[in-house]
């Protein structure tokens, strides 16, 4: 048996090794990072909670940041849930060509972020973007079409109606949720006299409960970290209207020189997403319905 | 069986075990086996690294470069390699504290005062000799000394120096019957009379052409007589002056007189920026403030636009031949395995050791050079006389009045709360006062916080 736990950590031990050297470490060296001031080369000093204390008392941008990470975590993830599992209702209907529609919706999800973002930027561009040439063409006069990404006003609800783009990740998984619900729930529910609408009330969405709770930890963990997008976007502006916290987390570190605070900004924010995801976690007995 | 079952994975979970050290071991094998696909050309020399963040048809001017010094001498090779720009400065902060940084690197970023007082960088004057170290004092310009200095040592040195001044469109100042050779000479004669005559908007009162428009806060404020710091008597930072505040209230007038929302639509629909996308050559505008690099560039890509450059002119009793500068600098880390080869390096590029023969890398890139010795070269006249236009920057280069952003510790974060202020005020979100209140107090606010935790100040 030992022999065989010994082959068994063999074949893991390039992920073990990984994990250990480049996770495991880091997160525990960080919790002494943060406790010090620390600029990458030179060795850190230890200043105990002050990089705690300027970050709660006396730093704007960082309260800034924050607020437009939870706001977006707030509005990104239920609109995500709402329209991944509409889309996937829609999508597990039988109707022809119903594969092609599914590749379609899904397509977006594997096309790399940066390579989305870039395409954003000109499909959002106030004078030859697409979406405005489309508002347009809908009556709106150009002058009160949207400046999305170049507006204070806009640029944050650019970013959440650009969250809808890749929701073809959790819509899969919403399908395969629906796909698990057994049929035999439906034919009681017809044989009773259900309507559609009764059907999705009261047996689809209960049912894929599981699903939406496991989309749910994820989204707030994704929005929380949110950074790629606003790193290229917009840079966190206009007016830091879109410095979101893992952005002001990178600039602290890598260009400010800042490390020992940006891994007490790391850790707060772990604190923040641990305390939800435990909220979360607490309430899901409430609504989760799993099955039998 | 259970018995016999377990006897039997004994001999299988051996072999698996060797499988799997024969496997690595293979591995490990080939991958010293492979050639590197970029093998030392001059083995038997001293390697000298050398880092960039250069790319495409730049990154080919910097190789030419590296080949040219390694042509030179016969000590040193140079390696030069290109990095992405976004993640330079995270993968050369990580082989410093990883002790093992390249020997030299080219910079554009604000890093210096935040390097050096990080004691990342070594002092290049230490490696000048005296009378190096005093000749670089005299007859350097004095934008290459503000770039390159901190806490008076140098920490970088010069390949090429930004300039910004105004290029304007021979065509549309004909058509609107403006004399180029009468270039206004001042910013309230360019601002009032000529940028109206050459505005165009559409039947929806929207701009689709901008005769010119005055922006950029750091651009402006030495000709109004302002700065962020006193360059004269190096003590502080200089934010709430009436002479910044004067400037960033004539640049809001200006945007707002031609509104702030339609500005902002017009920008937003220009082109990249990038070389035939430009939109000076696509006459979005007429009159704009742009860079020295422009000069090669419509040269190489847009030969047929008839185009004149002039010093921005200074506000009625401003200062003139003025503005905000960076460059391209060379800095040698703490650790560098072979200093005396990087500095070669950067003697032979940046002209310090032969400003004749370095006289033509900066033709080759369209780069300002850090002296007159250079500039004077025949080289260096041989390309100015072929593109008259670059004579304007040359002529702007040894002025007092143009700054770099303070030499502070925290310059990084000074430069973004400097563009965010303009932003504001700009947009107009906050009032030109309100702005630099907040400014003022964002800077204060860092500077504390600095204070207490012993960061250079």
């Amino acid at each position: 048996m030992k022999k065989q736990h010994l082959i068994g950590y063999a074949f893991i031990s390039p992920w073990l090794i990984g994990f250990l050297v480049f996770v495991a470490g880091p997160f525990v060296v960080s919790i002494y990072l943060s406790f010090t001031r620390y600029e990458v080369v030179t060795s850190p000093v230890w200043v105990g909670l002050s990089n705690y204390r300027r970050l709660l008392s006396d730093d704007p941008l960082f309260w800034k940041a924050l607020g437009i990470t939870l706001k977006y975590a707030l509005l990104a993830v239920p609109v995500g849930i709402v329209a991944g599992v509409a889309l996937a209702l829609l999508l597990n209907l039988r109707v022809a060509g119903i594969s092609i529609y599914r590749t379609v919706f899904y397509l977006p999800a594997i096309v790399p972020v940066v390579a989305t973002s870039v395409v954003f930027v000109w499909l959002l561009n106030p004078q030859i973007g697409l979406v405005n040439q489309f508002l347009q063409a809908l009556g709106l006069a150009p002058k009160h079409c949207p400046a999305w990404l170049q507006s204070t006003r806009w640029a944050f609800w650019s970013l959440v109606f650009m969250s809808l783009w890749a929701i073809g990740g959790s819509m899969i998984i919403y399908l395969a949720g629906l796909k698990d619900i057994p049929i035999a729930l439906y034919e009681a529910a017809v044989i009773d006299g259900a309507s559609t609408w009764q059907r999705t009330r009261h047996i689809t969405l209960p049912m894929l409960t599981p699903v939406i709770f496991f989309n749910l930890v994820m989204g707030t963990i994704g929005a929380f970290q949110y950074f790629t997008q606003a790193y290229i976007m917009t840079e966190g502006g206009p007016e830091d209207s879109t410095h979101f916290y893992a952005l002001y987390l990178f600039n602290r570190a890598w260009r400010y020189l800042d490390m020992g605070y940006a891994s007490a900004m790391a850790w707060i924010l772990f604190v923040i997403v641990m305390v939800l995801t435990i909220v979360i976690f607490k309430t899901h007995r409430r609504w989760v319905h799993y099955g039998g | 069986m259970a018995a016999s079952g377990q006897q039997s994975s004994a001999p299988k979970a051996g072999r698996a075990l060797w499988a799997l050290a024969v496997v690595a071991a293979a591995t490990l094998a080939l991958s010293f086996a492979i050639q590197s696909p970029n093998r030392r050309k001059f083995p038997r020399r001293t390697p000298v690294r050398f880092w960039h963040m250069w790319t495409a048809e730049w990154k080919v001017v910097v190789d030419r470069i590296a080949d040219s010094f390694n042509a030179s001498q016969d000590t040193y090779e140079l390696i030069a390699l290109s990095v992405p720009g976004q993640a330079a400065n995270s993968k050369f902060l990580l082989a410093v504290a990883g002790g093992d940084p390249p020997d030299c690197m080219a910079q554009w970023n604000p890093v210096i005062p935040m390097w050096a007082d990080s004691k990342l960088l070594v002092r290049l004057n230490t490696l000048m000799t005296p009378a190096e170290w005093a000749d670089f004092q005299t007859n350097t310009y004095p934008i290459a000394r503000k770039i390159g200095m901190y806490k008076g040592d140098l920490y970088g040195v010069t390949t090429g120096l930004n300039l910004w001044a105004c290029y304007y469109r021979l065509d549309h100042l004909e058509a609107a019957g403006l004399d180029p050779n009468d270039f206004p000479k001042t910013l309230e004669e360019l601002v009032d009379v000529w940028a109206p005559k050459l505005h165009r908007r559409d039947e929806n009162g929207s701009l689709v052409r901008m005769g010119f428009m005055p922006k950029g806060w750091s651009l402006y404020v030495p000709g109004f007589g302002g700065g962020f710091w006193n360059w004269a008597k190096p003590s502080d930072l200089t934010i709430d002056t009436p002479e910044n505040l004067r400037a960033l209230r004539y640049l809001v007038e200006q945007r707002e007189r031609l509104g702030f929302d339609n500005v902002l639509r017009f920008e937003a629909g220009l082109q990249s920026g990038f070389g035939i996308d430009w939109p000076f050559i696509s006459g979005q505008y007429s009159i704009l403030l742009d860079g020295q690099w422009r000069v090669e560039q419509l040269a190489r890509h847009a030969p047929e636009v008839r185009y004149g450059t002039a010093p921005v002119p200074p506000p009625a009793g401003g200062k003139a031949n003025y503005g905000w500068s960076n460059g391209n600098f060379m800095i040698i880390p703490k650790g560098a395995r072979c200093p005396a080869g990087a500095w070669a390096f950067i003697k032979f590029w940046s002209g310090l050791a032969e400003p004749a023969r370095a006289a033509e890398f900066y033709t080759w890139g369209g780069w300002l050079p850090l002296s007159d010795k250079i500039a004077a070269a025949p080289a260096y006249r041989q390309y100015v006389r072929k593109h008259p236009q670059f004579q304007t920057f040359l002529d702007i280069l040894p002025s007092e009045n143009v700054h770099p952003t303070p030499p502070v510790p925290f310059q990084d974060y000074l430069a973004d709360r400097i563009k965010q202020a303009d932003e504001t005020a700009m947009r107009g979100t906050l009032t030109p006062e309100e702005t630099i209140r907040r400014l003022v107090r964002e800077i204060e606010t860092e500077r504390r916080r600095r204070r207490e935790f012993g960061h250079g100040d």
